[in-house]
Parts: structure tokens; sequence; C-alpha cells
């Protein structure tokens, strides 16, 4: 198992958010989270990177032990070029002195992040300033960053909500191919169609637990609809 | 079942708190205009020697040799001395603001010292570090830029510090979830996404001290705030109004040229 979560509970003011979650993701798979807003995804993939701390559960990750993440909000620099911003991805390997700076960066590097920018399709745009590429391009150099961190895991949080349906389709294509190439990859969508086309399993998160967990062509119409359906509030009887 | 649509919340008036933060807001108004020997008569009846003062400073004094010349020479210097004072600052002013940023400091100790650091040499004004220095290094430029530096590194410092905790998360939060340590963070997340800010105060902090160093220069630090000393003390009224003349000139070219800078950064 690449990516092995069991029990995994969070709760923040007293509020649970997780209770009690457990998902695999094996090498080679492209796994879909669904859930409504607040059904505590993201805060399911900040413990397993280690942003939010859990209160309990066990995680464990294959390879490097650290998972790579890609975030809605994609978090580039934009002042730097796309290829300086795929190279901080090996930051964690780098010796101190050499990673001051992109000035400083070895050129061994410099030519495994080309590799990288090579494999999202964008090695063109390498000089560019992150900043100036569209939104899905940047996406995806989110995810050549991610590539060269070595991770054997990749989580994304809502890689793909700000994108526009082609670049959308491209990027979630892109997770599924990294998935084929060995991968364990985990991407929390919200659109269900696009996991139901791209994803190995789909997995729907609800109440702080796991409502479903399937192979896309066994998941119904309800199954969808009971995930989004409003949380029934129970007002007290006057 | 009948529903009633809530009433909205009554307006209120002031509170007793916002009464009396008003009151003593106007007390220490008056005490103030009392303590500062305010006198609007005084102003009317004396607008006679400042006729005769403005009669002595028209025309400026614009010969070469004796004003034009060394005005824009000190103008130079005065320059220079804001310069360094800003330059000098900045490594200090670096290391500083980023022990104490919220989002970047090693832990609460390094925090509270840095900042304590800080806010002393940001409250020590910077024309008491120059007479600190005079002592030391005798009058001159050398303890005027000596003056900026260290009052500069506290302003500056914590002008930075704050650009660097309002930066965005994002950048930070995705370099450490892939093992970046922090001195790495700072290097490739806060730092190249505040450097606009930081050049802007910068440059900000660079017009703020062309001007302090004219003034430093009135308490003996050289540049053409010397010379307007001496032209006062001389009462060549015609000279300084050439020295001033100079000044405003210095003032808005720095101005303007870090304004465009700014605008071209932003
Ligand atoms: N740092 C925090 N402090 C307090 N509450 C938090 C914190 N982070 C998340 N929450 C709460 O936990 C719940 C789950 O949030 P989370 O962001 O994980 O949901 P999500 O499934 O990712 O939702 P969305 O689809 O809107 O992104 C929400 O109610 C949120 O308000
Ligand atoms: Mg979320």
């Amino acid at each position: 198992m690449s990516l092995h979560i069991r029990g995994l509970r969070k709760a923040f003011d007293g509020r649970t958010v997780l209770d009690g979650v457990d998902l695999e993701v094996a090498p080679g798979e492209f796994v879909a989270v669904l859930g409504a807003n607040g059904s505590g995804k993201s805060t399911a993939l900040r413990c397993v990177v280690g942003l939010d701390r859990p209160d309990a559960g066990e995680i464990s990750v294959g390879g490097t032990g650290r998972a790579a993440m890609v975030f809605q909000r994609i978090h580039l620099v934009g002042r730097r070029t796309a290829l300086d911003n795929v190279c901080a991805g090996a930051l964690g390997r780098l010796p101190l002195g050499r990673s001051l700076s992109p000035l400083l960066f070895p050129r061994t590097l410099r030519e495994e992040a080309m590799a990288c920018l090579d494999r999202v399709g964008l090695a063109d745009r390498a000089a560019e300033r992150a900043g100036r590429l569209s939104g899905g391009q940047q996406q995806r150099v989110a995810i050549a960053r991610a590539l060269c961190q070595q991770a054997t895991v990749v989580l994304a949080d809502e890689p793909v909500s700000a994108l526009d349906p082609s670049a959308a389709e491209q990027v979630v294509a892109l997770l599924k191919d990294l998935a084929a190439d060995g991968l364990a990859v985990a991407a929390v969508l919200h659109q269900p169609d696009l996991a139901r086309r791209h994803a190995d399993r789909v997995v729907g998160l609800a109440g702080g637990r796991v409502a479903f967990d399937a192979a896309p062509a066994t998941l119904t119409d309800a199954d969808l609809t009971a995930l989004y359906a409003p949380m029934t509030i129970t007002e007290p009887v006057r | 079942m009948t529903t009633t649509v809530p009433a909205p919340p009554r307006r209120r008036g002031p509170s007793p708190a916002a009464w009396s933060v008003t009151a003593l807001v106007v007390v220490v108004h008056v005490l103030a205009w009392r303590g500062t020997d305010m006198s609007p008569a005084a102003l009317a009846t004396g607008w006679r020697g400042m006729a005769d003062f403005l009669g002595d400073a028209l025309p400026p004094d614009l010969d070469w040799d004796t004003v034009l010349g060394p005005s824009l020479r000190a103008a130079g210097v005065t320059f220079a001395i804001g310069l360094l004072g800003t330059s000098l600052s900045v490594p200090f002013a670096l290391a500083l603001a980023v022990l104490a940023s919220r989002t970047t400091t090693y832990g609460p100790a390094t925090y509270q010292v840095s900042r304590s650091v800080l806010s002393f040499l940001r409250s020590v004004p910077d024309v008491v570090f120059a007479l600190i220095f005079v002592t030391a290094v005798g009058l001159g430029p050398f303890a005027g830029v000596l003056a900026l530096v260290l009052h500069n590194i506290g302003v500056m410092g914590k002008l930075w510090a704050e650009a660097m905790e309002e930066s965005d998360p994002g950048p930070r939060d995705a370099l450490r979830v892939l093992g970046a340590s922090r001195v790495q963070t700072v290097a490739h997340a806060v730092l190249p996404t505040v450097f606009p800010q930081l050049v802007g105060l910068l440059l900000y902090r660079l017009d703020v001290n062309v001007r302090s160093s004219l003034v430093l220069g009135l308490v003996g630090a050289g540049g053409i705030g010397f010379l307007i000393n001496q032209s006062i003390k001389l009462f060549r009224f015609d000279q300084m109004a050439t020295h001033i003349l100079v000044v405003l000139v210095l003032v808005v070219a720095v101005d303007q040229i870090s304004d465009r800078i700014r605008r071209r950064l932003a």
C-alpha cells in the first residue's frame, strides 16, 4: 500500500470533522474523493501532509514517507519562472548551501525539473514566470513540482475547481496518467462526472466517515444525491 | 402555523464608552493647546516679521560660485547620507524582520527579542543617535549615516516583518509540505512573494531618510542642512532661500523616482 489511512479522527474546537476515516490508495491507482462542502476532505489531506495534526488514527505513506500535495489555489511563486518553481520541489533533499537561491540549484536538478515539466507538457514554457501562465498551465507546473519531489503518493485538493472545463479535463487526465505510471494519486474533486470518467475508485466522505468506496461503474446516482443532500438540521420542537 | 418576521435590532445611541473617549480626547487637546503656547493673536500681530523675512529672502541669491554650486554639492552629500543610511541597514533589517515575523521566526523567544530590538531602535529618534555618534566619530556625514542606519533598521525591520506576516501563506505551506526547511521557505516562498512590497517600503524609507538627513545636517552632520543653518546664523536669508529651493528639487526628485519604481514593480 502506498497510502494507508486508518481510523483518522480530527475535531476542531470540539466539533468532530473526521470521525474514523479509512482510505487506501495503491501504486498505480487514481482515487477521486467526493464530498459536500465542509465534509472534511481538505482536513483529511492536510492531516496526511502534516498541515493539520490528527487527533487519532494511523497514516502511512510509502516511498519517501512524504506525500506530495497539489492545491486548489496552486501556490506557485508567481514571480519565479516555471522551472524554478519545479526545482523547489526538491528543496527537501538539497543541501542548504545549494538551495538558498535558484542560482545555486545544481545542474542535474534543473535537468530533472525540465523532465518533470516535459511530463506535464510544459517544457516550452520553462523560462516563463509562473504568474504569466494560465490557471490550467499553472496547475500543471504545480504537478510538475510534485513530481520533482520524487514522492510516490500525490494528493490533490480540488486541483481543478478554479479551471475551465477543458483545462480541468486535461489536469485530471494528467493525474490519471501519473497514476498509470505507478504513483498513488488521490484527488478531491467537486465534479462527480470527472471522477466517474477518470478515477479507478471513487470515495465519498459524509459525516466524517467514508460513505462509499466503489468503482465508478458501481456508483449510482442515488449515492451521489445522498452525498450532497443538505444535512438535516433538527430544530428543537416548541 | 404563523411565522413572524423578527423585528430589526433597535438602533442604539453612542455607548458610555464612546462618550468618555470623546471627553478624554477633548480634554487632552485643551491641555495640548495650553502646553504649546498656541496664540493665533501672536501670529496675526507678527506677520510683519514674516514679511521682512520674506523680503530679505527674495530674490534668492543664485550666485554659482558662492551659493548655488556649494548648495548643489551639499545636496549631493545630503542625498548620500540618506542613501547609505537606507542601504547599509538592509541586511540587518532583513535578518531582524525574518526573526520578528510570526510566519518565519524560530520561536517565541527569538520573536520577542528581535521585536524588542526593533522597537528600541525605532523609538530612539535618529537625531538622538546622531548626537551620540558625534561624540564618537565627530561632526560630519559619517555620524549622520550611522544614526540613520540604526534608526532605519528599527523602522524598516518592523515594516518588513509586517509585510512578511501578511504575505499569502499558500506558497509557504506548499514548500513546508514538501520538506523545505525554514530558511528555504523564507528564501523560496516568503521573500519572492513579498519582494515588491519590501522594495516599495525600502524606497519609502529612502524618501524619509533623505529628508531626515537634511535635519541631521542642521545638528552638524553636514550636507545642505548645515548650509541652511549657517545662512540663518549669518542672516543671509537670500542664500537660505536658494538652499531651500535646492532641497525642494532634491526631495521632489527622490519622491518622483521612487514612486515610479514602485509603480513599475506593483
Ligand atoms: N483550522 C481550522 N479551524 C477550525 N475549523 C476548521 C479548520 N479547518 C477546517 N475546519 C472546519 O472543518 C470542517 C471541514 O473543513 P474542510 O476544509 O476539511 O472541508 P472540505 O470537505 O474540504 O470542504 P470544501 O469542499 O468546502 O473544501 C469545516 O466545517 C471547517 O469549518
Ligand atoms: Mg476543501
